[in-house]
């Protein structure tokens, strides 16, 4: 099964970079020595197996984006699955920027008109004031651009874990079946008593599916309905956008602000995220810890397998589950042993390739 | 242990001193660390990386020191590192050289000119006059700026450079010993360096390398480390060379842990998940008695110091559960250990009936490596020593899993040892000295 996934955006605004770091496992120290990229990239990146990435890559140079709309605009835009969009947080020309964007957008609504739109206002690490705030005043900017479009925005860097959060959730929404895995793995976590199961992507340790939290994470937090960053938007969201890959684009129309805000916020502010509140930004945190672990593990030569940890704090093991996947378990039992959750992901194996050759063929 | 005062005689006399000195008899006496070097070289830099976990870049937001800034960090031995402003001579810093055990000059690597030099050539001729015993570092830094032949080029010709001003001195000052390192704040050379530069201070070393020696013989690890778990500085390692980049690995291999248990911590949960203090009432005899069924028995003895209210340190909570009754993790292992116990609890009996809390669970975590063209799959072990020392360890993946309750069995011995020599660290620096 293949997807489109459309990269855009201006010129040196990191789309290869973000490419290389996550596709490529790449540290990201290693992007500076990145070039322009001339014309179209095309990359076939496997992903989860049997699903497909095409990810086009497209250079941002002004006289690349023009043909693009001109006499590459059916190529480009058609057949189109998502299109993430790129903005520097701190762009030199962004009535320029925006001007481009819109006439992506239209383009992208003529060929492709079922395509998901995700935004990206990249190098957040640049910004110095507040970046929430700052973050806010540019999704205004971009929501009003994007005219009806519905569009997700997330502030990202490549030198913390918002980059893995971003593509984390766009990813999940061009798995055919996150919902049914996210229903496994609850089983699964049911079975071990954990807390939660994640499960992450090998390659590219981007996050596929979650656990549901065993009971309904109703906080006593009242939901509020301004876009103001506040912890109870992003609790109530957090727990359960996270299964449900049908409707990205408008649940999480409202909590990708929140999502970023969060982040860049307070990661020691409220911790709420279900029963156990654990902390909101775990899964991203998650990725960019074991992937730069597994950067040092090559640079002695040997790879990352699996991990097992038995903290004051809790019980966790990661291993492989399936050839594309592995498996984080996180138990807050004590009395729980890790053999034993190593024996359920044993065992459960079977179940997982089994439905991972399903889904993706219908 | 008498024979600790043997090992290193001029850290005694300069604890001593420093009482006098001081008139803090209560606290621990500290061992001083002077780190000295031209402005800019990356002093303050160093220190916030490597004791305060500062992301190496956001050292360049770093303000100019414009005080002498002390600083405390206790590991293995409690230390008080002086940063020094880029504009310290001996005039200017007031204390007598006799008060420190350590002196590490910085000297940016591209800094080939005259002051640097003549600078370090005089604190390394006071400190000769004044204090013979002191150690001499000089942390060649920066090093990341250059290629490596220039690296290596550089280092030399400074090393030379250090060396000839001391011979157009005298003769006599040439034979200084001065050690040098090449270190960077963008990789773990800054951390290996004073790593080696804390072996000289902690006085008890041999004891740790012997153990740990035995430890890797015993248990067929290729490497072990025993690794202070906030600074990421290993404080001493078997007799095996240490390789950078198993030495990067281990380092990295920490942090991720370091970072992954505030992640996954539940404030809901917490109170489940805190191992429940064994009763009171239980006397030390009987809590000897009872070892062989419950799996916490061993660390009787070793729980001398009072650990109780410092519970804000994450990996140690108050003691045994008495949820843990069904699952016997160590089981195999334990039958075997309690058989010693007794005999350590009933020489400790003596002195328990103070303590209550008996810690029974240590954090350990294992990442098994999968089989390279080189050979057969590592594991790398982590097993918790006391809330400031970490074993790390390279064992060959098959050993790990067919005999883990062996190796584990001899952690636990490993772990009353150093508790041991720790107490009596700590011992020594709060009741001697004068």
């Amino acid at each position: 099964m293949k997807k489109k996934v459309l990269l855009m955006g201006a010129s040196g605004s990191g789309k290869t970079s973000m490419r290389s770091l996550i596709f490529s496992n790449n540290p990201a120290s290693l992007t500076a020595r990145l070039g322009a990229t001339v014309d179209v990239e095309q990359n076939h990146v496997r992903f989860l197996g049997d699903l497909i990435l095409n990810l086009w890559d497209c250079g941002g140079q002004d006289s690349f984006m023009d043909s693009y709309l001109s006499t590459q605009q059916s190529t480009i835009f058609s057949h189109v699955g998502v299109l993430i969009y790129v903005f520097e947080v701190e762009s030199r020309n962004m009535t320029k920027d925006l001007e481009y964007y819109k006439d992506c957008v239209r383009a992208l609504r003529k060929y492709s008109p079922e395509a998901a739109v995700f935004l990206l206002v990249h190098k957040m690490d640049l910004v110095r004031g507040n970046k929430v705030q700052v973050l806010e005043k540019k999704s205004k900017e971009l929501r009003v651009a994007s005219e009806d479009t519905p569009i997700t925005v997330f502030g990202t860097s490549i030198y913390d874990e918002s980059l893995y959060k971003a593509w984390s959730r766009i990813v999940h929404t061009l798995i055919p079946n996150a919902a049914v895995l996210s229903k496994h793995l609850t089983t699964l976590a049911a079975a071990c008593s954990a807390t939660e199961v994640v499960l992450f992507e090998r390659t590219t340790f981007l996050v596929i599916a979650t656990s549901t939290p065993s009971t309904p994470s109703t906080s006593s937090i009242p939901f509020s309905q301004s876009h103001t960053p506040s912890e109870s938007l992003q609790s109530t969201q957090s727990t359960q956008s996270i299964p449900q890959s049908s409707t990205p684009t408008t649940s999480s129309q409202s909590t990708g602000i929140s999502y970023t805000s969060d982040l860049y916020n307070g990661q020691d502010g409220v911790y709420d995220s279900g029963p156990h509140k654990m902390d909101p930004t775990r899964y991203e945190r998650t990725s960019e810890l074991i992937k730069a672990f597994k950067l040092s593990c090559a640079r002695v030569r040997e790879d990352f397998h699996a991990l097992e940890m038995e903290l004051p704090e809790f019980t966790a093991v990661l291993d492989e589950l399936t050839k594309n996947t592995y498996v984080l378990i996180v138990v807050h039992d004590p009395s729980i042993e890790t053999a034993a959750l190593k024996l359920n992901v044993r065992l459960a194996r079977r179940k997982f390739e089994e439905l991972q050759g399903d889904s993706l063929v219908s | 242990m008498t024979s600790l005062n043997g090992y290193g005689s001029s850290s005694s006399t300069v604890l001593s001193q420093t009482n006098g000195v001081n008139g803090h008899t209560k606290s621990p006496l500290r061992t001083k660390i002077l780190l000295l070097g031209m402005r800019r070289a990356g002093k303050t830099s160093i220190y916030e990386y490597v004791f305060n976990d500062l992301p190496a870049k956001q050292t360049f937001y770093l303000e100019t020191t414009t005080r002498v800034t002390k600083h405390h960090y206790d590991t293995v031995i409690p230390l008080e590192i002086w940063d020094c402003p880029g504009t310290t001579t001996l005039e200017t810093l007031e204390t007598p050289l006799t008060q420190f055990s350590t002196l590490i000059f910085v000297i940016d690597i591209q800094d080939l000119y005259q002051q640097p030099i003549s600078r370090l050539v005089d604190f390394v001729i006071s400190a000769y006059q004044d204090n013979p015993n002191m150690n001499l570092e000089v942390f060649v830094h920066k090093a990341d700026a250059l290629s490596e032949e220039y690296k290596i080029e550089n280092f030399r010709h400074i090393q030379q450079r250090v060396s000839e001003e001391l011979l157009d001195i005298s003769e006599e000052y040439e034979q200084i010993p001065i050690n040098f390192h090449l270190t960077s704040i963008y990789d773990h050379s800054a951390h290996e360096a004073f790593s080696r530069v804390l072996h000289k201070l902690i006085d008890s070393l041999p004891f740790l390398e012997d153990m740990l020696n035995v430890f890797c013989s015993n248990s067929q690890s290729s490497k072990a480390f025993l690794f202070d778990t906030k600074s990421r500085l290993y404080v001493a390692t078997d007799a095996s060379p240490v390789d950078p980049p198993t030495h990067s690995l281990c380092n990295n291999y920490l942090q991720m842990l370091n970072s992954f248990g505030p992640l996954y911590k539940s404030v809901s949960a917490s109170p489940l998940r805190q191992r429940t203090i064994s009763p009171p009432e239980l006397t030390p005899t009987s809590s000897g008695v009872t070892s062989p069924t419950t799996p916490h028995s061993v660390p009787t003895s070793a729980s001398e110091t009072p650990r109780v209210p410092s519970s804000s340190l994450q990996h140690t909570s108050p003691s045994s559960s008495s949820q843990q009754g069904p699952s016997t993790p160590l089981s195999p292992t334990q039958s075997t250990p309690s058989v010693s116990s007794p005999i350590s609890s009933s020489s400790a009996s003596s002195t328990t009936p103070r303590r209550k809390s008996k810690i029974s669970f240590y954090p350990c975590a294992s990442t098994s490596l999968s089989p390279s063209a080189s050979g057969a799959g590592t594991t790398l072990t982590y097993h918790l020593i006391n809330p400031k020392l970490a074993l790390l360890a390279l064992l060959p993946t098959s050993v790990y899993e067919s005999r883990r309750g062996l190796v584990e069995y001899n952690v636990v011995f490993f772990r009353e040892g150093v508790q041991e020599i720790c107490e009596v660290e700590d011992e020594i620096r709060k009741g001697g000295g004068g």
